[in-house]
């Protein structure tokens, strides 16, 4: 593996190497280098096989992240290139000509993230979510529970009780309360 | 066609006689050890605390009453209830609980034709899968959601401690105390527990969230002196806090020490941060007798709704056993006067060196005031009055212990014997220890306590800390006599102690005679109780109060006494503690205000 790294690192500028043992390994590489490093460590590394394209929304850094995990059958050791995309309107050059799977990878991160993936087959059909409206439910700024509480009725006979509060009621339920300042009183 | 394709259909027909690979009847069949099902639940293990509904997030958990399962100290008498319509079986639930009750077992299938059957509470609702042990549980140790240890304090070691008076205890570090406080589940299982329910969740909370100004104001809710009580509070609550379960428990009163250390010395930024610059005067006014905590709270609370306070002290400083009794290496001067140069900048006035019942009556004081509220403490030392301690070499802990702090001369002697297994008991022998250290270079102190070291009263930290400065402590033995010869004290002769209380729990202790020892001593000192001074009461207004059992006052719940305008709360009502006698000062506050404004 690090044979790969040394050959690789140079070649496409990578800014992050992290080797996790002899057989895994992950990079981070710039998204206009991205699609052509993958498709070089299929042409030329030997990572024949595509594993899985995920996704991690870096909320605070306004950044979307983009993993390839690759893997190299004759090596046994799995390559992780990690890419990083605005998150607004993000947008990424499409990988669906390297392996045909990868359609349905983009279509999925595209419904769950919001990525547009210009040009891969079907992107625009729902994959999961049919008529879904909402931003994209991966988002860490989704809120599930609000998107629940709006969208379906609560089930009857679901009740519950702070522990706090109840034991509150329980045991001292005539604690004194303060006549608590605020800012207002000044 | 090739004569491949020909045959290829009849090879099938050689898989007819072999086993097949597929299950005959897949219900039945045992899942992985692992598998995530059904979940259980040891409810006598579960204390109700919360985190499996608050980490779940499907909101499947709601946390329901249980019959049979009561709610105390300890526990929210709460149980768990799943709702398999949204469960997911992630699993998360099983992996924060902190007692470990909480499991999935590997059953899997359940049918039933009723939808809320599949609402149930585990281990109160029987199922067929309670009593597997395959299933999904924490897998401990080393997989934990919260911090396990505690984050130590750090401290003077005790060669160095045993040197002076100064504090020992450092406090922690911004980093120290975030690190601690992150451990917290926020469950409020401790609240019920602290005398005052001081809202412990939410304080901690303030130091995760970095506003230790908010933290003031979640303190001042409940407890006018966090100083104070962050320091020496007996901190019940930590016994009961749901991450000690199988852990080390919250720091919970070192927390508290570090918001109100945050904050500087300065009453004008207090009243700037819990906005009481001011306060509006509703001209009635409350005398309070005694300046120790559960005064102290009541004239916060009652200046808070505009009351006009008067104290009166006897003593030359405020603060009362907090100052007099509790030793300067564990309670500074310096933070009891923090906490109470802000209570004083509300428009409190301390009368000082005055005696109530000497210097002025308890009657002028209901004349000239509205209200009266006496937390006058436990100062006289109670007497062992076994043979010889009447000798002039026998002393009352809590006569020198005040000494100590009005730079009275204390008397020092070479070997000294101390009788009592409590806090104050520890504090004089730390205390005695430091002025033997400082007067002949070495420590020699024995203390005694009838009760034998398991149920000693004192806190265990004390009885420790004692021992690692030098002090000898020798539980399970009961005084007979202080031994003098040639008008000198020379010992205590002592009986190993068998028992303390009869079986009608009466204080009856039974004794070992033939298990005998002398504990050498030049000096004596008792520390086996306090008792109350109670003679500012005139006969006259005895005769309007009730008393009950060792002449102890009786009030109401909200401490008034049988003469509607007397209050009386702290050590000589409820207590022995700084933390009892805060709340019993808050809850007479707001009693008095309502007895002064609904005519009660």
């Amino acid at each position: 593996m690090k044979e790969i790294l040394d050959r690789i690192t140079p070649k496409y500028d990578l800014q992050d190497v992290s080797i996790k043992d002899d057989l895994q390994a992950y990079v981070v590489v710039e998204k206009k280098l991205a699609i052509d490093m993958v498709t070089y460590m299929r042409d030329y590394e030997g990572f024949s096989h595509f594993v899985l394209m995920s996704c991690v929304d870096w909320i605070e850094d306004n950044k979307l992240q983009l993993l390839y995990l690759l893997n190299n059958p004759e090596k046994k050791c799995v390559i992780g290139i990690k890419v990083f995309i605005d998150r607004e309107n993000p947008s990424m050059q499409s990988a669906h000509h390297l392996w045909k799977q990868i359609w349905t990878y983009q279509r999925e991160l595209r419904e769950a993230f919001g990525i547009d993936f210009p040009g891969s087959p079907r992107i625009e059909e729902n994959f999961v979510l049919e008529g879904w409206t909402d931003k994209p439910h991966m988002l860490r700024d989704f809120d599930t529970n609000k998107y629940a509480e709006e969208t379906y009725f609560p089930r009857t006979g679901r009740s519950t009780n702070d522990p706090a509060t109840y034991m509150r009621q329980k045991l001292y339920p005539n604690q004194p309360v303060t006549a608590k300042k605020n800012k207002d009183d000044e | 066609m090739n004569i491949k394709d020909v045959f290829t259909p009849f090879t099938t027909w050689s898989k007819v006689v072999k086993d097949p690979v597929t299950i005959k009847n897949p219900i039945g069949r045992e899942a992985a050890p692992r598998y995530r099902g059904f979940h259980k639940n040891d409810i006598d293990v579960c204390i109700g605390c919360g985190t499996c509904e608050a980490i779940c997030e499907n909101q499947a958990i709601d946390l329901v009453p249980v019959e049979g399962i009561e709610t105390k100290s300890g526990d929210s008498g709460l149980r768990p209830r799943i709702d398999y319509g949204r469960c997911c079986w992630c699993a998360l639930c099983v992996d924060i609980c902190t007692t470990n009750s909480l499991n999935l077992t590997n059953e899997y299938t359940w049918v039933d034709t009723d939808p809320d059957a599949f609402i149930f509470t585990p281990g109160v609702d029987k199922k067929s899968w309670d009593t597997k042990e395959e299933g999904w549980k924490k897998p401990v140790p080393n997989y934990h959601f919260y911090g396990q240890t505690r984050v130590p304090m750090e401290e003077l070691h005790a060669e160095e401690r045993v040197e002076s008076f100064v504090e020992f205890v450092k406090g922690y570090s911004k980093k120290q105390a975030e690190e601690e406080a992150d451990r917290c589940v926020a469950c409020g299982i401790c609240t019920a527990t602290c005398p005052a329910h001081m809202g412990i969740p939410d304080y901690i909370a303030a130091i995760r969230n970095e506003d230790m100004e908010e933290g003031m104001r979640i303190l001042y809710d409940t407890n006018p002196l966090p100083e104070i009580c962050g320091r020496i509070c007996t901190h019940k609550c930590e016994d009961v806090c749901s991450v000690g379960v199988n852990g080390d428990p919250l720091s919970i009163r070192w927390l508290k020490r570090y918001i109100a250390d945050q904050i500087p010395a300065d009453v004008d930024k207090y009243n700037e941060i819990l906005y009481t610059k001011d306060i509006k005067n509703n001209n009635k006014k409350v005398a309070i007798i005694g300046t120790g905590p559960s005064s102290l709270s009541s004239a916060y609370y009652l200046s808070l709704l505009g009351y006009k306070i008067t104290m009166y002290e006897k003593l030359p400083q405020a603060g009362g056993m907090m100052r007099y009794g509790i030793p300067e290496y564990r309670l500074p001067y310096d933070a009891i006067d923090k906490d109470i140069d802000y209570i004083v900048s509300l428009g409190v006035d301390i009368k000082y060196n005055v005696t109530v019942g000497k210097d002025i009556t308890l009657e002028q004081l209901h004349e000239e005031n509205d209200a009266v509220f006496a937390g006058t403490g436990l100062h006289l030392g109670r007497s062992t009055r076994i043979p010889g301690s009447d000798h002039e070499n026998v002393y009352q802990s809590v006569d020198l212990l005040r000494d100590i702090v009005t730079g009275a001369e204390v008397p020092v002697e070479r070997k000294v014997v101390v009788i009592g297994g409590g806090n104050v008991a520890m504090d004089i022998t730390r205390s005695m220890a430091r002025l033997q250290k400082a007067k002949y270079g070495e420590v020699n102190i024995i203390t005694t306590s009838l009760e034998s070291e398991d149920i000693m009263p004192a806190d265990r930290e004390e009885v420790v800390e004692a021992r690692e400065e030098g002090c000898t402590i020798i539980p399970g033995y009961g005084p007979q006599e202080v031994m003098i010869e040639n008008g000198k004290v020379v010992g205590l002769r002592v009986w190993k102690c068998l028992s303390i209380f009869d079986e009608n729990h009466n204080f009856n202790p039974k004794f070992d005679e033939s298990d005998e020892r002398v504990f050498e001593g030049d000096m004596v000192i008792e520390s086996i109780g306090q008792g109350m001074d109670l003679s500012y009461l005139s006969e006259d207004t005895k005769k309007g109060l009730e008393f009950g059992p060792r002449g102890r006052v009786q009030t109401n719940d909200n401490f008034q006494t049988s003469l509607p305008w007397l209050f009386m709360g702290g050590d000589i009502i409820q207590g022995p503690d700084v933390i009892h006698g805060i709340a019993n000062g808050h809850r007479a506050a707001m009693a008095i205000d309502d007895f002064l404004n609904q005519g009660r």
